[in-house]
This record gives C-alpha cells, sequence and structure tokens, in this order.
C-alpha cells in the first residue's frame, strides 16, 4: 500500500490498473502451467530488473520487501525437497527423503513462488489503491457499490488498528490475566475479536447508510473524480511482457542452468 | 426477504474481510518460519483464511457473501503487501465458490454449526485443488500428503467452522448483528403480535 511512502513515479504507474491486473492475472494462470524450471529462471532475471529499477521506490523499501521472498522460496520448495516422490535417491535420514526428481521440482515450486511475489510487489508498488477501483468501474464495469464499499473499508482500516491498541492498553490497565496455553490463546482472541468486530460493524452500517443516502449506489450515468483510460504504456508493458516470454523461452531451450525440463 | 446485496452488505462483509486479513497478516509470518520444516504445522491455521467466508455469511445471511468475504479478504492481504499477491486472488475465488456451494445447497437457510463446518470443508476442498496446480502436491509422499489433508481439514473444520460459529453467536449477543440481519419471518409475526 503506497499510501504514506514517498516515491517517484515510473511509467509504470501510468498504466491502466485493470489492464495491468488483468495482464497479471493472465501470465499468473498461464504460469500454472509451465513445469520447466529454466524458463521461470529466465523470467525472474526480467522481472527483477523491473522491480529494482522500475518502480520509483527508495532502496530501502525495495530491500526491506524483497526479504520476506527469501523465507517465502524456502518454505515453498523445502516441502516437496524433502518429502517429495522420485525415483533418484541422493539422501535419506529417517522421512527426510531427498532425490533429484523432488529436489528440482522443489526449487521449481520456489521460483514459481519467487516469479509471483515479485510479479505482485511490482503491481502493489505501482499501483494506487483508489485508482485500481476507479478503473474497475470505468474499464470492468464493477457496480460502483462494490468498488466504493472497497475504498471505503481501506479508509476505515486505520481507526480499526486505532481501536485495536487502546482495546490492548485498555486491557493492560485493567490487569487482565490469561490462562495458559490454547485456553489462553481462545480468551485472547475473543477479548480482541469481539469489540473490535462488533465496533466496526457498527461504524461499517452507519458509514453504508450515509453513503447510500449520498447514492454511491447509483448505477447509472454517473460522474467520476477521477477519469482513467489507456495510453500507450499500456501497449508498451504488454509488448515488453511478451517479449521477455519469447526471451525467456528460447533461453530455456538453448542454455539450460538446471539439468531438467520437465519436473511434473 | 431481500436477495440482492445492498452497499450495507457489501461494505460490513469487506470490513469483517479486511480484519480477518489483518490478524492472518500479524500471525502468518510466524508460521511460515514452521512451514519451512515441512512438517504441515502451518496447515492447522490454514482455516483462519476460509473463516471470513462463514462469519460474514453468519453475520449477513444472503448468497454471494460468502464469496465476497474471501475476495475481499484475499484483495486485503494483497494491499497490505502481502507476498503471495495475485495468487491469493485465484485461491479466494475458488475457496469462496467452495463455501458459496455448500451454502447453496442449503439454500442460504440453514445457519447451523454443522453446515458452517461443511462450508469449510468445501473451502479447504477448493484451497487443495488449487494446490494440485500451484504446489504439485499430489507429488508428495503419501503420508505426508496425507498429514497435509488431514492438517488442513481438523484446521479449517476448527478454525472455519467451530469457531467462526461460536464468534457469531457471541456477536449476536451484543446485538449488533439485528441491525443489519434480513428480516425474517420471525420478525414480522412478532411485529404483528405487538399491534394486535
Amino acid at each position: 500500500m503506497s499510501i504514506s511512502v514517498s516515491y517517484q513515479p515510473t511509467w509504470l504507474h501510468q498504466i491502466n490498473p485493470s489492464f495491468k491486473l488483468l495482464t497479471l492475472t493472465a501470465l499468473f494462470i498461464g504460469l500454472l502451467f509451465v513445469h520447466n524450471p529454466n524458463f521461470l529462471l529466465y523470467m525472474i532475471t526480467g522481472i527483477a530488473v523491473l522491480y529494482l529499477f522500475g518502480t520509483g521506490h527508495r532502496w530501502k523499501v525495495i530491500g526491506l520487501l524483497a526479504i520476506p521472498l527469501t523465507i517465502i522460496f524456502l518454505s515453498s520448495s523445502t516441502t516437496m525437497i524433502f518429502f517429495g516422490e522420485g525415483e533418484q535417491t541422493w539422501f535419506k535420514f529417517g522421512l527426510i527423503h531427498i532425490t533429484e526428481e523432488s529436489f528440482y521440482r522443489g526449487i521449481h515450486l520456489g521460483l514459481r513462488s519467487m516469479v509471483f511475489g515479485l510479479l505482485s510487489l511490482l503491481f502493489a508498488l505501482t499501483t494506487r489503491p483508489v485508482y485500481l477501483f476507479y478503473s474497475t468501474m470505468q474499464q470492468l464495469k464493477l457496480k460502483p457499490k462494490y468498488a466504493y464499499s472497497f475504498m471505503a473499508a481501506i479508509r476505515m482500516l486505520p481507526i480499526i488498528v486505532e481501536e485495536f491498541q487502546t482495546l490492548r492498553q485498555a486491557l493492560k490497565v485493567r490487569g487482565v490475566q490469561y490462562s495458559k496455553g490454547v485456553k489462553g490463546m481462545y480468551e485472547k482472541v475473543k477479548l480482541y475479536a469481539i469489540p473490535l468486530l462488533a465496533q466496526s460493524i457498527r461504524r461499517a452500517h452507519r458509514i453504508a447508510v450515509a453513503m447510500e443516502a449520498k447514492q454511491f449506489s447509483k448505477n447509472n450515468k454517473r460522474t467520476f473524480y477521477y477519469h482513467l483510460g489507456y495510453t500507450n504504456k499500456d501497449l508498451l508493458f504488454f509488448f515488453i511482457l511478451v517479449v521477455w516470454l519469447i526471451i525467456s523461452y528460447v533461453c530455456s531451450n538453448q542454455f539450460t542452468v538446471f539439468p531438467v525440463e520437465y519436473v511434473r | 426477504m431481500k436477495k440482492t446485496l445492498t452497499l450495507t452488505d457489501i461494505l460490513i462483509t469487506i470490513v469483517i474481510a479486511f480484519i480477518f486479513s489483518v490478524i492472518y497478516k500479524l500471525w502468518g509470518p510466524l508460521y511460515s518460519f514452521v512451514g519451512i520444516l515441512g512438517l504441515h504445522v502451518d496447515q492447522l491455521i490454514y482455516g483462519m483464511w476460509f473463516m471470513a467466508a462463514t462469519v460474514a455469511f453468519l453475520i449477513i445471511r444472503k448468497p454471494g457473501i460468502a464469496l465476497l468475504a474471501e475476495l475481499a479478504a484475499a484483495q486485503g492481504e494483497f494491499l497490505f503487501g502481502g507476498q503471495w499477491g495475485i495468487s491469493l486472488l485465484l485461491y479466494g475465488l475458488i475457496q469462496g465458490l467452495g463455501c458459496e456451494l455448500i451454502f447453496a445447497m442449503y439454500r442460504y437457510k440453514s445457519y447451523r454449526l454443522y453446515v458452517t463446518c461443511l462450508a469449510a470443508i468445501g473451502a479447504a476442498i477448493g484451497s487443495l485443488l488449487l494446490d494440485v496446480f500451484y504446489g504439485y502436491i499430489d507429488s508428495l509422499a503419501l503420508w505426508n500428503l496425507t498429514l497435509l489433508i488431514v492438517a488442513r481439514l481438523v484446521g479449517s473444520i476448527l478454525i472455519t467452522g467451530v469457531f467462526a460459529y461460536y464468534l457469531v453467536e457471541a456477536l449476536d449477543k451484543t446485538g449488533v448483528t439485528k441491525a443489519i440481519r434480513p428480516v425474517s419471518n420471525d420478525d414480522y409475526q412478532r411485529l404483528e403480535d405487538e399491534m394486535r
């Protein structure tokens, strides 16, 4: 969420948000049917360049957000590496059974999570939520009541966080003691979740009634504060993606890094 | 009973979903460390994801709420910079459909505990289907795959089913749900009794 973070807008910010979302979703679905880790490796290098130099955010932000990617790489690959099925045994100790097939399949899964993670970060860092919802109303014909609800709900989040802190302080002042173990966790969740939910539902209800009174749910012939259209930046983005897909495909056939081409 | 979703229903659903995505975001990272071990302890809290759907449905009780809640929860985490990103939207869609299917089978008229648990299973099956494509879980060793499925199902039934049910029951006591639920025949009956 790029609300209080300062950044330099780049051409990626100017792409139509709905177009960006649809293109990336299509890419995601397409990547689910790619079973060649070499291809993913080449994809990552391209996307990483875009992520590092294209978002216009400061290095600190880019670096911090990249840290969880390594954890994701590990957590999505290790299960398959240690416990996956395969024929060529490399290592066996108790339950852990690493085979050649499972190793490369694990690496493939890790790479895939990285591609998805990088693309998502790229999207999140270069798209303002407000523009995304205005654009879905204008280009994808999403009903305004959905789009405005999303935007109103996002604005309510800071209030919820503040309420959470007040609640925590209030419970501390009153010296609430929790039981040990699972029971204590249950008590804790209950003490926090119910007031938070009840209060948020009440507030959401009040805001929604006001919004309905102001015709935010009106469908036809509405005017918009922000106008979003298509530009040639969209074409450029699409072109770059397609070219990079082709390059990755050619490279993955010509210069293989991993000695497997099909991990399924 | 008005069946279409009004702006009020939508806004409340999204806010509920966002609260759950915040909770998930807070305790999620802790469990992804555990996930590295590959023993699926993290799967036990996977049900937290579907919880938005059942809680929102039990509160608002209209068709489409479960699906919307799941999509909004996914969108919520996505907006807070969740690293799983847009793939979450796909997961949200298919899990929401899983829940929605169960509620639709009872024609959106049953709000009992076992239906909530069934919806939890529906969502879990949806997520497992996508995991076959995304995580190749069918290529795991059999005992490990069984562990994963059992852990996820148990987690979803406990969290998405049982916990969500009692949470909404506790919320009912605060009186907040009265304002937003569609009026039932009981309510009309009570009104008529009063008029007499």
